[in-house]
């Protein structure tokens, strides 16, 4: 067809321009602003170019290398708390029955509530006085009964670390779910057949024919929590001191109660950096299954 | 799980099925045990918080900072929290018209350009799909870091249509990816007869095409609702007064004695309501959804 340009590029073309406007021009333009420095409380443009300095100042500031360390540590005990709680409620509910059904359909609800909700909904059940998670906890184990959880620096990353894995696991065992849905029945048979125990099929068949589902899994919550921003600002507002302060919480800080907007910039870069890193693997992966 | 079935079967004569039937039964029923402990647990963990945010919604100040699970119901917090100082109002209809902004651009935009790549063979396909994939990993810190000197310069600091805008940054590339997906995934003779029979390409479009990804179209547009819906750090830096959305009106319900819970609560199911509802119409596509839209 000799008109098939013309209507792809129309089609196409609103698309780029919306997204060359919206994503590409900030993207670049942030990373010009990380070579300048500018505090927007005192001029409305950017003023000098500073060369690298931004970025070397950042290396020597200790409260960015917290929120590295903040962010890594925040990352691992969320992703593997979301895996590890997703594919339990996945292995649960995935036979076919009504209990399930009802169940799965429930699902998607944590994962649907906003995020910043999330956080102010947990920070309620905490609370020593009258949460009522600190209630149920202090009933199990009195010892605990009364106890400040967000006012000490582990727990405080522990329950925003749960706030998340309240909203992800979920949604990681529906995908589990559709997984296991498509697993070849044979190789259980087959298993069972030779007499493998369940704990055995478990760990022999089931998990490595899971294992790019859950690769991807893992690749898709790790970005998600290395961007970790919303339920930081309502459970523990990067509290206790800043026990919880992430990468982006702490470029939100700079940037928008310094209003140090070249630095910010800069340390806004190397999120980026970190989170290309993660994006890089998880395009392959997805690509790749899509293949 | 695998022994329970074979507990109500009858066993296969395989000499090699060594365990003798009365230890399968009490395998068994360990595992019932473990089931439905595990059922129970995980039940409490995925309702308590929203059952939970719920009935303190509809609770008195002196029921809402106790854990009495019996308490006189009132309607007194959404009353709270609609009247000034707080008036939720207009955070509502503001939260409402940017999200459904939002979606009235970017999902027709969104929805010609999946067409695009998925009908469509031309060089660096690839490269700029990959690339529409990508920009989604872009921490939403830089944009928003951008977008606020230059508002501030244009002031359209503190705007709805600011907000349209940075919202477009995130749903327009997660909804192109999502519709490509579901018109990737219907066949192409349909469109392929109707050219034989001589439509145009422009008849395809709006007699064939448009009505076959009509699905998609629509569940695309309900998650880029819910995302826009949900959005905070874009108004959380971009809104004072005029366009602040519900997610950052949350953040206003506070007085002397600390954040008042039972308004929070209250404002808490506005926000969740919604949402809950248009998540169960599209409940069958939500999987393959974000997985295919990728990320925000």
């Amino acid at each position: 067809m000799r008109d098939d340009r013309l209507v792809r590029n129309l089609l196409l073309g609103p698309a780029l321009l919306v997204l060359a406007f919206t994503v590409l021009y900030p993207f670049v333009n942030a990373f010009l602003l990380s070579f300048r420095d500018w505090q927007l409380n005192k001029s409305p443009q950017p003023t000098a170019f500073v060369g690298l300095e931004n970025y070397t100042r950042a290396f020597g500031d200790p409260h960015f290398i917290n929120s590295v360390v903040v962010t890594i540590q925040y990352t691992i005990i969320s992703v593997v708390l979301s895996m590890v709680v997703g594919l339990g409620i996945a292995l649960l509910l995935y036979r076919p029955g009504w209990i399930n059904l009802i169940l799965k359909s429930f699902l998607i609800f944590p994962f649907a509530m906003s995020p910043a909700l999330k956080g102010f909904s947990w920070r309620f059940m905490l609370n020593p006085q009258y949460g009522i998670i600190s209630e149920l906890i202090g009933r199990i184990y009195p010892p605990a009964a009364g106890f400040v959880w967000l006012g000490q620096p582990f727990w405080a990353m522990f329950w925003l670390a749960i706030t998340e894995v309240w909203g992800w696991a979920p949604y990681i065992a529906l995908v589990f779910i559709g997984a296991l849905g498509t697993l070849p029945q044979d190789a259980f048979d087959a298993a069972k057949v030779d007499g493998a125990s369940t704990i055995q099929t478990f760990w022999h068949v089931t998990i490595p024919m899971l294992k790019p589902i859950i690769v991807m899994m893992i690749l898709l919550k790790t970005i998600f929590s290395v961007k970790q921003f919303d339920a930081v600002v309502t459970l523990t507002g990067g509290g206790p001191g800043r026990a919880t302060e992430t990468m982006n919480y702490y470029v939100y800080k700079t940037g928008f109660s310094f209003f140090d907007m070249g630095y910010a910039s800069a340390l806004a870069y190397l999120l980026v950096v970190a989170m290309f890193i993660f994006a890089f693997f998880y395009v392959r992966s997805l690509l790749h299954r899509e293949a | 799980m695998t022994l329970l079935t074979t507990a109500r079967k009858p066993s296969l004569p395989l000499g090699r099925n060594r365990s003798p039937k009365p230890r399968v039964r009490v395998e068994a029923w360990g595992w019932l045990g473990v089931r439905w402990v595990s059922l129970f647990a995980t039940v409490v963990f995925i309702f308590l918080p929203v059952v939970w945010l719920a009935l303190t919604a509809f609770k008195y100040a002196r029921d809402a900072y106790s854990t009495r699970l019996f308490f006189t119901p009132t309607l007194d917090n959404f009353q709270a929290i609609f009247a000034p100082p707080n008036s939720f109002g207009p955070l509502t209809l503001n939260s409402t018209l940017v999200s459904a902004i939002t979606v009235a651009i970017a999902i027709p935009v969104a929805a010609m350009a999946a067409y695009a790549f998925s009908r469509f063979q031309f060089k660096g396909k690839n490269a700029l799909l990959v690339s529409v994939l990508s920009v989604q990993f872009i921490p939403p810190v830089v944009i928003v870091l951008h977008f606020f000197s230059i508002f501030r310069n244009l002031s359209l600091l503190d705007t709805r249509i600011g907000l349209v805008i940075l919202n477009l940054s995130f749903v327009t590339p997660f909804a192109i990816w999502m519709i490509k997906g579901f018109i990737d995934s219907l066949p192409g003779e349909i469109e392929e007869a109707a050219m034989v029979d001589g439509c145009n390409r422009f008849q395809l479009l709006r007699y064939v095409s448009v009505p076959l990804i009509m699905p998609g179209i629509i569940t695309s547009a309900v998650f880029s609702f819910i995302q826009s819906w949900n959005e905070f750090l874009f108004a959380l830096v971009l809104t004072r007064r005029n366009a602040v959305t519900l997610t950052v009106g949350l953040m206003g319900l506070n007085a002397e004695r600390g954040i008042i819970w039972e308004q929070m609560a209250a404002a808490g199911l506005i926000i969740m309501v919604p949402i809950f509802v248009l998540s169960l119409t599209i409940r069958r596509h939500f999987v393959e959804g974000i997985t295919m839209g990728a990320v925000k």
